[in-house]
């Protein structure tokens, strides 16, 4: 891989819980850590793939990267600039090179407003000297770009189906010609047959303008086939980052194993013998953390061998595994 | 297997008044459907295609006027058979001109009471339906337990309290809650998603329906809670013998639980046969429609020779002005077989072209 | 709604999508004529008066036609206890609170949209801050706070008026807020502000311009309506404009004590444009927040 274009090291975002005066049970204010320091970098023209169940902290991470939430800390390093340090001013010429598309599909369309006008708004915020004819050729090239009728340009956005919202959202963020996309589950909103559209067209625009992708998804076999690499999110951490092909096909953490095998219906025997656990899927309560690994009440590997306390030791919860090796495990025992 | 019918719809329409496109929604446009006794029947189709509203129809829970206008459909009980849109039309009256309605009008009052007469029996007694959105679904402000209890109360020969309790007890430990005499007492909102469902589930069983409507009770949910949801609803459904219609939007869903499957598209059904041969892939006798949604399924066999994923092109067309021909025509990747025309101009009919599978494409049928 | 308009012929609902003013509802369509015209007289009369085109000048004493009716003399709705035109008086009275009525609108807007976007923006302290103000100022007597001013300055329209416009305030800041919360639940907010705009766009042409015009412009016809109000309640009372200057408040006053000599109109003629300005205003507010927020049935 050459020079990381972003480097996230130990990013933590915790939010505060305040113990309310009828919460009697509860033990004192607590402190939930939706992300809990994670560590990755991601290449030019490269994407990652960021899965995880609902609640894992993916979309967070995603936000904080792009300084759209606070995080508590750690550093995100962007081309040899720490992010993290500057203000909202200082940082807003970076705003032209990083961008985001939002899981909503309105999120970025005022309903009353023209689809030129979105456009054109999008195109001036970081070019201020453009001409009236020049600002009129973009938005044409823009709305071309991602396969649009140059009639939809008059449309308003309440006008349109969900794959040209999803489309025009797309040319809105590519309007500023940005280097690296945080793309929140974009296709969720939409129907099989427009995702594929709109997944083959993400997929172009990579390849034409070097972009880079942070890919948040819960959907696994799309993030298998779009990204280079996958990281899985459990609880705030990242478990388990490898190549793609690598994680989908050879898991070495129980919980990519479970995730992967509940896609494949042929291979449900790790899911079955996780079956016992039933009641903790799901039920993680933040405010009680498990001690030592996060995994280890769902984890099928930590009951077969016994409950060993290792997995339980508060000292030493099991981390990603610092080595020059590109697929990494946050796991005592990990599959093999 | 026993092949009687349970369930049949036939040539069912649904119109809905859309405010914003000031114009009649033809949202189930001729859906004929039938589900056989204890097999499941999976609807798939994508947003918009109808096939929730027209299992909505059928449980006459659609009471925005103009709602539901035509159609028969049966239900076969023990009891005999019922007919469950009985008497509705006379209740409507429809102006059209050129093929397109001009005005609808309803006596809402007469209309809720024949609904009422006609479902009073069949609702929660012989069909049950679980939904999207469990928590929704569900009242907040009583404990599930509670009302597990009154559906049972209301709907079984149960007539003591205590016996309900421990019916409803048996239920939850039925679709593996664990630990169901305490969980009997937590509020929808102290569970997480994939319990609520699963709670959703047993207080739709309680009632010992003989047909269950489950209407994409796995989206939303994550990818490990889904896979056990369909295989709880998989065993139950082999252990107690009942009917099942499964709506989603997710072929994959469908195809790890049905036996019989329909494809709709833009208010019709464009398929519905055996799952094994709605699934084949290599098969030359399916819907153009089925091979093009099974193949933008994102899996790594898909994918073309420059890493995209097979796609269908265009957009679903809208339910006000319906083409005249085929409705999968805009879209459709083989229509270029020399009979275009047909495909243009010609609705297909819904045509058997082997046992149990029927198919609407001029292709096939010739 | 769809029922009227789906039995209408094709040619007629055509006919709807080219004109946008058929689709109001029909009492919000009354409202909306009555509301403007009530608006356009007053500001007409504001100009007449400001330019001092009065049929009669309204301080000279007619002493030999004292409380003529209506048509007597020229005077179109005769004359006061003093002799003095009525009808040239009314219009007058329009200056007593047209410009102060706007001041108050002004400060209601601008200090609510601060006080709105602050607690809805950036939230957080700032919120609380603002919850607290907001709370503070509802719960004070109105009425309490305006005579204090009085009594501690002198009584003068406008200082009241700005006491109106601040006190109308937290209920602008609070429906800015709600909807500020509403685009935030949405992500609206947050992709402006990853697309690099400038705070200062957001606020001003995303926030109050596409989103928070029409709660504006609602909150100022009704503003205008309650300013209205104050001033007549005020001066009635003897705290806002003084005599010989014409309000229709003290107009009232004045004439309140010939009632008992069966002469009722010099008194109730301002009552009566009272009553219907501020009605006028207040549909106005009423069939614009339902024409361009949406009728709920």
């Amino acid at each position: 891989m050459a020079f990381p274009l972003l480097k996230v090291s130990n990013l933590k975002k915790h939010y505060s819980h305040k113990k309310g005066i009828l919460q009697a049970n509860k033990q004192s204010d607590s402190i939930i850590p939706a992300v809990d320091d994670i560590s990755f970098d991601l290449g030019v023209n490269e994407t990652l793939g960021l899965v995880g169940e609902s609640g894992c902290g993916k979309t967070t991470t995603g936000k904080s990267i792009l300084k759209l939430t606070s995080s508590s800390s750690g550093s995100i390093v962007y081309k040899n600039t720490d992010i993290t340090l500057l203000n909202e001013k200082d940082f807003r010429p970076y705003r032209k090179d990083m961008q985001m598309i939002f899981q909503d599909l309105d999120a970025a369309l005022n309903p009353k407003v023209r689809i030129r006008d979105v456009l054109r708004e999008a195109i001036t915020v970081h070019h201020k000297n453009m001409s009236a004819g020049e600002i009129k050729d973009k938005t044409e090239h823009l709305i071309s770009l991602v396969n649009l009728k140059k009639s939809k340009l008059d449309n308003r956005s309440s006008e349109l189906s969900g794959g040209e919202k999803r489309r025009v959202g797309i040319a809105r963020v590519l309007a500023v010609e940005p280097k690296f996309i945080v793309a929140d589950e974009p296709t969720s909103a939409l129907d099989v047959s427009i995702q594929a559209q709109v997944v083959n067209l993400m997929r172009d625009l990579q390849n034409e303008f070097k972009l880079s992708y942070l890919f948040i998804s819960h959907d696994l076999q799309l993030v298998e086939i779009l990204s280079h690499r996958v990281a899985v999110m459990y609880l705030g951490r990242i478990v388990e980052m490898g190549p793609s092909m690598e994680v989908a096909n050879r898991p070495l953490h129980p919980y990519t194993a479970i995730l992967w095998s509940s896609l494949h219906d042929g291979n449900q025997k790790e899911a079955q013998t996780a079956g016992s656990q039933e009641a903790n899927w799901g039920v993680f309560d933040f405010e009680r953390p498990s001690t030592g690994c996060r995994f280890a009440p769902r984890c099928p590997v930590y009951l077969k061998k016994g409950k060993p306390s290792a997995c339980t030791d508060p000292e030493n919860e099991p981390l990603l595994n610092n080595t020059t090796q590109e697929h990494q495990v946050a796991c005592h025992f990990p599959l093999g | 297997m026993n092949t009687a019918e349970h369930l049949k719809i036939e040539d069912l329409h649904t119109y809905f008044y859309s405010n914003v496109k000031r114009a009649f929604i033809h949202s189930v446009n001729g859906v004929s459907l039938t589900v056989n006794k204890g097999e499941t029947l999976g609807i798939v189709g994508e947003s918009g295609s109808g096939k929730s509203i027209s299992m909505l129809s059928t449980m006459g829970l659609i009471n925005a006027a103009p709602g539901v206008l035509q159609g028969e459909v049966t239900l076969h009980t023990k009891q005999g058979s019922e007919s469950l849109l009985k008497g509705l039309d006379q209740f409507v009256k429809i102006d059209i001109q050129d093929k397109r309605i001009i005005s609808v009008k309803k006596d809402l009052n007469a209309w809720n009471k024949q609904v009422e007469n006609n479902m009073k029996h069949i609702r929660g007694k012989e069909i049950s339906m679980i939904f999207q959105n469990p928590k929704a679904a569900m009242n907040p402000y009583e404990t599930i337990g509670k009302q597990i209890v009154e559906m049972v109360l209301l709907h079984t020969e149960l007539r003591n309290k205590h016996e309900a309790k421990e019916k409803a007890v048996y239920w939850l430990e039925r679709v593996k809650i664990d630990s169901p005499q305490w969980r009997f007492d937590n509020h929808p909102f102290g569970l997480s998603g994939g319990m609520c469902q699963r709670a959703m589930v047993a207080m739709a069983l309680s009632s010992e329906p003989s047909l269950l409507i489950a209407d994409e009770p796995t989206t939303g949910l994550d990818a490990t809670i889904q896979s056990k949801i369909i295989d709880l609803l998989a065993e139950l459904q082999q252990e107690l013998g009942i009917t099942m219609v499964l709506i989603s939007h997710d072929i994959s869903v469908i195809s790890r639980l049905s036996d019989n499957i329909a494809v709709m598209y833009s208010g019709t059904v464009m398929e519905q046969g055996p799952a094994k041969a709605v699934l084949d892939v290599n098969s030359d006798k399916t819907h153009p429609y089925t091979q093009a949604l099974l193949s933008s399924v994102p899996e790594e066999h898909n994918l073309l020779a420059n890493g995209h994923l097979k796609s269908i092109d265009g957009e679903v067309p809208d339910t006000i002005d319906i083409p005249a021909g085929c409705r999968f025509y805009a879209r459709c990747k083989m229509k270029h077989s020399g009979i275009e025309k047909q495909c243009h101009h010609e609705n297909p009919p819904f045509q058997e072209i082997s046992p149990g599978h029927r198919v609407r494409c001029w292709l096939r049928i010739n | 709604m769809y029922t009227e308009f789906s039995q209408l012929p094709i040619e007629k609902r055509q006919d709807i999508e080219k004109h946008w003013w058929k689709k109001i509802h029909r009492m919000d369509l009354l409202y909306l004529c009555y509301g403007i015209t009530i608006v356009s007289l007053v500001v007409i009369s504001y100009f007449l008066g400001a330019f001092n085109l009065l049929p009669f000048d309204p301080e000279e004493m007619d002493l030999d036609n004292m409380m003529v009716g209506i048509g007597a003399e020229g005077h179109i709705l005769g004359t006061d206890f003093m002799g003095r035109d009525l009808l040239s008086r009314m219009i007058l009275g329009i200056q007593a609170y047209f410009l102060p009525g706007l001041l108050a609108i002004v400060i209601a807007l601008s200090f609510g949209s601060f006080l709105g976007v602050l607690s809805g923006f950036y939230g957080g302290r700032i919120d609380t801050g603002v919850t607290y103000f907001n709370n503070l100022v509802d719960s004070f007597p109105r009425l309490v706070l305006i005579l204090l001013v009085v009594a501690a300055f002198k009584p003068d329209i406008y200082y009241i008026m700005i006491i109106v416009g601040l006190t109308n305030a937290p209920v602008v800041a609070a429906l800015i807020k709600n909807k500020i919360q509403f685009l935030k639940q949405k992500n609206f907010i947050e992709s402006s502000i990853a697309m690099g705009l400038p705070t200062h766009l957001i606020i001003f042409k995303h926030i109050l311009w596409y989103n928070c015009r029409s709660i504006l412009i609602i909150q100022a016809t009704l503003g205008m309506g309650e300013a209205i109000l104050m001033e007549t309640s005020l001066s009635y009372l003897g705290f806002g404009v003084q005599e010989p200057t014409p309000s229709w408040g003290n107009m009232v006053q004045a004439g309140s004590n010939y009632l008992m000599q069966g002469n009722f109109w010099p008194s109730t003629a301002p009552a009566l444009a009272i009553m219907f300005t501020i009605l006028g205003f207040y549909l106005l507010g009423d069939a614009l927040n339902h024409i361009l927020e949406g009728r709920k049935s």
